[in-house]
């Protein structure tokens, strides 16, 4: 054996060494979190680096459905500790949950809707998206020209093959295969900026979570991670998502966004009221969505949306009860859906008032 | 030649001057009527308006919920308009006796509030009897009838008080303004009622509307969603200006800033490419 080639060996012996010396530091280090991480969720929080000693704990926290009390409880606790070192303000994490005998569903009035995306800044302002890079906003305004909307028989009737003198033997493309009943997103505009709105000729649909009966999100995901609550409202663990965004894919709305980067929160914007599966700052790589603003709607308070809405074009309410805003619309107003044909049964109305 | 020369020479010289002149003095206009804008958009926005400009506005007032440190109102810091309720039952009191209607119409007046509009009164004559400090029969005499005059007072309200075209000019000012009491609106039969309450008086002619709106239907509530729940209730004239609805049904809007365009994306302009018919 040359001088050289036993260098090479000792070399390798030494890089052996290493690599074995550094898997037993893993190994006894992660051995020691888990032991610690009980214990690491009562500890102080450094306002620094506040993730730090918590997230292990969260890490192998299960489903939050499926926790027991005593679980929940310890979640909730991590959660607010490291909020309210990050924020530097008292935060609360709630997690009240539906109440019996509701079904939360929502109403809009189009014709009313005057496009001025106050709503779509509301629900920024209170559920705590990220501001800038990436910027999320959980309701879109879509500014449309007039003419769009059409239930008429004509209309619906478009796309059938014609009669020929031989027979039927066209292709049978299905009802209405160019144009959609209600309103069709082909020509919509969701990055206008008028001066002043209304614009003439237009007229204007904000779109968000339709909060569906048959949700095909909920379907779509891998883990469960998203499911439909008692009151109706289709809901996110932000802790067991996997961030594989095959929800988004299934979503025909567009109402789920997804956190590309570290959200950008400013601590003296942030709302301290949270709910678990509602406005609670989220992290990167998960999903969020309209949830009818599930901290405010669970205490008996409307979304923040409708409260914004200057119009009143916006009614929120309890679909179980008669006397509520949303069934008096269901019982007096031209209500449609949005895709109805996709059979996804939202509970989020369009009216014509 | 010569002397031909040199005048002409003056004269490109002296149009060079105003030439420079004119663009430094264009600078100096452009960059003043550029710098206020900048000012303005530093400064915080506290006194917003809530629905439409200048029929009702909020100040904004920090810490008003104890828990969690809340302001009454989130304004944007765009447009000044209010985006964000905190408290939305600020600064407001109860609505006062509603006409009980026994059918489908009947309202859920039990916990209902409204923002009160009669110190708005105060703003024109800036007196604690409002409109009454000069509409008190000396200082203004009681007008005899309601015969439609030109005006010379309040052209900022009805810039012409001959075409005040409510009700396609059917009605003037005092059929709704009370004429002995200029503190109160009035109806058909002479009764009286708070500027607090102008859908008594609006509902009297727009049933239809006054119905959608007790049912809950029109117009805009804030607070719980429960049936029974504490509400406040927007009035006919938070949202409507009955002096200039005919010219203007809504008062068009400054709109809050468009989403952020994907990443790579310069403008916006694919979507306005198949504007109209496709």
């Amino acid at each position: 054996m040359s001088k050289e080639k036993i260098k090479e060996s000792n070399e390798a012996d030494d890089l052996q060494q290493g690599r074995r010396e550094f898997l037993k530091n893993v190994c006894a280090s992660s051995v020691a979190a888990l032991v610690a991480a009980p214990a690491s969720a009562e500890a102080a929080v450094d306002p620094a680096n506040p993730d730090a000693d918590v997230t292990v704990a969260e890490f192998f926290q299960g489903h939050f459905i499926l926790m027991s009390d005593e679980e929940k409880k310890q979640a909730i606790a991590r959660l607010e500790k490291r909020y309210s070192a990050q924020y530097g303000k008292k935060t609360t994490v709630s997690d009240v949950p539906a109440p019996e005998g509701v079904l939360f569903g929502y109403a809009l009035d189009i014709s009313k809707c005057i496009g001025c995306r106050r709503c779509v800044h509301a629900c920024v302002k209170e559920n705590n998206q990220s501001r800038h890079d990436p910027e999320v906003q959980w309701i879109q305004v879509m500014k449309m020209p007039k003419g769009n909307i059409s239930f008429t028989t004509e209309q619906l009737d478009k796309g059938y093959p014609e009669q020929s003198e031989f027979g039927d033997y066209g292709v049978q493309v299905g009802g209405n295969a160019y144009k959609t009943a209600g309103f069709s997103t082909e020509d919509a505009q969701n990055y206008y900026n008028d001066d002043l709105v209304p614009d003439k000729d237009f007229f204007y649909v904000p779109v968000q979570c339709q909060q569906c009966e048959k949700p095909p999100c909920v379907k779509a995901c891998p883990v469960r991670a998203t499911f439909r609550d008692h009151a109706g409202v289709v809901l996110i663990d932000y802790n067991w998502c996997i961030g594989c965004r095959m929800c988004q894919l299934a979503c025909p709305y567009h109402a789920r966004r997804f956190n590309w980067g570290e959200p950008n929160l400013p601590a003296e914007e942030m709302n301290p009221k949270t709910h678990y599966f509602g406005n609670r700052p989220r992290m990167r790589g998960v999903m969020e969505k309209c949830t009818f603003c599930v901290q405010r709607t669970r205490e008996g308070r409307n979304p923040a949306c409708l409260e914004a809405c200057p119009v009143g074009a916006r009614k929120f309410g309890n679909l179980l009860d008669p006397e509520s805003d949303v069934r008096r619309v269901l019982a007096t107003k031209r209500v449609f859906r949005f895709k109805e044909e996709y059979g996804t049964y939202p509970k989020f109305f369009y009216y014509i008032g | 030649m010569d002397s031909l020369h040199k005048s002409s020479k003056i004269v490109v010289l002296v149009l060079c001057g105003f030439l420079v002149g004119g663009l430094s003095t264009y600078g100096i206009a452009y960059s003043a009527e550029e710098k206020p804008a900048e000012i303005k958009s530093t400064q915080p926005v506290t006194d917003c308006f809530e629905s439409r400009i200048g029929y009702s506005s909020v100040t904004g007032v920090e810490s008003v919920d104890s828990k969690y440190g809340y302001p009454n109102v989130k304004c944007s810091q765009t447009t000044g308009a209010v985006l964000w309720w905190g408290d939305p039952f600020y600064g407001t009191i109860p609505m006062g006796e509603m006409p009980e209607i026994t059918d489908d119409t009947r309202g859920d007046f039990a916990n209902a509030v409204v923002k009160p509009r009669e110190p708005q009164l105060q703003y024109f004559n800036m007196g604690p009897n409002g409109c009454k400090t000069c509409h008190d029969g000396k200082m203004v005499p009681f007008p005899k009838g309601n015969k439609p005059r030109l005006i010379g007072m309040h052209q900022d309200i009805v810039e012409n008080s001959l075409k005040l075209m409510h009700g396609h000019g059917a009605l003037w000012c005092l059929n709704c303004h009370s004429a002995t009491n200029r503190n109160r609106l009035v109806d058909r039969q002479g009764t009286e009622f708070s500027f607090n309450q102008p859908q008594k008086l609006c509902g009297s002619c727009h049933g239809e509307n006054y119905i959608d709106w007790r049912k809950g239907v029109h117009g805009k509530r804030i607070g719980s969603w429960a049936t029974g729940g504490k509400k406040r209730w927007w009035v006919c004239t938070e949202c409507h200006n009955p002096h200039t609805v005919q010219a203007t049904r809504f008062n068009r809007l400054k709109p809050e800033p468009p989403p952020a365009l994907p990443r790579g994306m310069k403008n916006a302009n694919y979507e306005r490419v198949g504007d109209g018919e496709h």
